[in-house]
């Protein structure tokens, strides 16, 4: 239902000696998300996911490549017509706005402005409680409840497909178990493609294929059984300053 | 009595279909239209004439007055001086505002220059709008003073509100406040086009345990231009905050001057000061919900203006 075809996005980078030089962030991507399935994507900070989630909502424009959405070519279409044509992303640092409700973002996202019909949207969701629906989603939310806000926003669309972007920072450990069988229950009850991106072992568990992401490309696709060893592999060194040596040669002092 | 036109001034800058309940003074084109008093407030003209008295007896609660002030005449420039005498422990709603409407190229202009005394103990809310419109190309202006002395434990809300049609605004806000009481400003100017609005804010806190919030959101269009200025003086120990954001679109520019003097050891003043466009994130989620570009600018503009 989704075909990403040969995907690069690459930015200005700083100024080198030959004046801006380009760099890739996301570097020749080849997948097909199936219509219904879960799928969980993961890798190390800074190798791609939120730049690759975005280049689907089309908050990124691809560099080359072309992006398949039921068929139809959306590599350029904008933001608001991939929303309408049913694609929704819940964002991993999501807008807070002044003098925006909750109430306000859902009906934005709806068009629903029944207080039953809201309420019994927010029952679905679960995990927001009634009070929240006059907060407004400024600053003073704390980071666990805007997330669960976001999320909310986002299955409200009642989205073909829903891109989470690591749903479960700052969010508590009661609400994380309930979060992914509430992600799991769209997928099943309304047929959701769903795909999050997470560090945390639960989603990974839940997903019916993971995706891992290093450097701006995929490096494995598969179960997790299968990307247990990969996954163990693939513990980094973030403290390269201290090593001694070139790449060869380097002793780790940590 | 009232014109469609009256209507629809009144409509904008007082919320009111009709001639209100309670205690009300509306004046027009620089004349006296009707008034009304209720057992405890009393509108008198002043001395000289040049505007009205209105006292309000201690201990008058939920009670409100409306005094506002519409302009339709080519070439007038209205200007009035208002003094109001809140009685101690009263609790009172004061409804004011300015509506112009200029159907012809000469200049239209109202300048409202209104006093405080609340007394101990009593609250006030005070609601001002301001708003200008009509076909013809005549400058309209609006150039608002308040003073507001707060006696002890006194407390003051006000709302200052000018969205639209004025081409010229230069306010002037004043206050002093005693021991234990409170002042909450919240300004919401909107400008578009050439317009020109400038605020100029001076808070005294005198008393011990006083405290004054000042928050002002600014929206800058076209190729207007908005100036705040605000200073808080604190002579005591006491609490005061500045708020002061501004959001530019088009080639709108803006200068934002918030400045905190402390004369003495235990007051505690902040401020916090933005100008920027719309943040990037937030037309992008809006326009993740469905909203296509434009309906996202307008609806981040109204939250922040509410
Ligand atoms: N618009 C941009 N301009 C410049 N650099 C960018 C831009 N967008 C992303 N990057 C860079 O691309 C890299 C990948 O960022 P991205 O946010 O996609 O990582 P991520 O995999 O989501 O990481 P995390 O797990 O920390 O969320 C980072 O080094 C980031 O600084
Ligand atoms: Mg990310």
């Amino acid at each position: 239902m989704l075909e990403l075809r040969n995907l690069h996005f690459a930015v200005d980078g700083d100024d080198g000696p030959e004046g801006g030089e380009k760099r890739e962030i996301i570097r020749g991507i080849n997948f097909t998300f199936e219509k219904g399935k879960f799928y969980a994507i993961t890798g190390p900070n800074g190798s791609g996911k939120t730049t690759l989630a975005k280049l689907i909502m089309g908050i990124n424009p691809a560099s080359s490549g072309s992006i398949l959405f039921d068929g139809q070519d959306i590599t350029n279409l904008s933001i608001t017509d991939r929303a309408k044509a049913g694609i929704a992303y819940s964002f991993q640092h999501p807008a807070r706005f002044k003098g925006i409700t909750f109430r306000e973002l859902l009906n934005l996202a709806t068009g629903i402005e029944e207080e039953e019909q809201l309420v019994s949207l927010l029952m679905r969701v679960g995990i927001c409680p009634l009070d929240f629906l006059d907060k407004i989603v400024d600053a003073k939310l704390s980071g666990g409840e805007i997330k669960k806000i976001e999320l909310a926003t986002t299955i409200a669309r009642n989205p073909k497909l829903a891109i989470y972007d690591e749903p479960d920072t700052g969010i508590d450990l009661w609400t994380i178990g309930p979060m992914v069988d509430l992600l799991k229950r769209e997928q099943k009850n309304y047929g959701t493609t769903t795909i999050v991106v997470s560090h945390n072992k639960v989603f990974l568990e839940a997903a019916d294929e993971i995706l891992i992401i290093n450097g701006g490309r995929i490096v494995f696709k598969g179960v997790l059984g299968e990307a247990m060893n990969l996954l163990n592999d693939m513990s980094i060194c973030n403290f390269k300053s201290c090593c001694e040596g070139d790449d060869q040669n380097a002793r780790c002092f940590r | 009595m009232l014109d469609a036109l009256d209507k629809e001034l009144l409509k904008a800058v007082a919320d009111l279909e009709d001639i209100p309940k309670g205690a009300y003074n509306i004046r027009k084109n620089g004349k006296l239209l009707t008034r009304a008093n209720s057992a405890n407030i009393s509108i008198d003209s002043n001395a000289d004439g040049t505007g009205i008295v209105v006292a309000i007896a201690p201990g008058t609660v939920n009670e409100s007055v409306h005094i506002p002030v519409i302009l339709s005449q080519a070439g007038l420039y209205d200007v009035v001086y208002n003094s109001f005498l809140i009685g101690e422990n009263a609790d009172v709603t004061i409804v004011a505002g300015c509506g112009i409407h200029c159907g012809t190229e000469s200049p239209e202009g109202h300048a409202g220059i209104h006093e405080f005394r609340v007394g101990r103990g009593a609250r006030v809310k005070y609601v001002e709008k301001h708003y200008a419109a009509g076909k013809g190309s005549g400058k309209r202006s609006l150039n608002p003073t308040t003073k507001v002395f707060l006696e002890e434990g006194a407390q003051v809300e006000m709302e200052l509100t000018q969205i639209g049609g004025v081409d010229e605004a230069d306010r002037l806000n004043e206050a002093t406040l005693e021991a234990s009481s409170m002042l909450m400003i919240m300004e919401r100017v909107l400008t578009e086009k050439g317009q020109t609005a400038i605020s100029r804010n001076d808070i005294k806190l005198a008393g011990t345990d006083s405290r004054a919030n000042m928050i002002s959101r600014s929206v800058i269009k076209g190729d207007s231009k908005q100036n705040f200025y605000a200073t808080i003086e604190a002579l005591a120990k006491c609490f005061g905050h500045i708020e002061c954001d501004a959001i530019i679109m088009d080639n709108g520019t803006n200068e934002t001057i918030p400045a905190l003097k402390a004369m003495h050891p235990d007051a505690e003043l902040t401020h916090e000061a933005s100008i920027g466009k719309i943040a990037n994130e937030q037309l992008m989620k809006l326009m993740s919900l469905g909203l296509s570009y434009d309906d996202a600018v307008n609806r981040i503009i109204q939250g922040f203006l509410k």
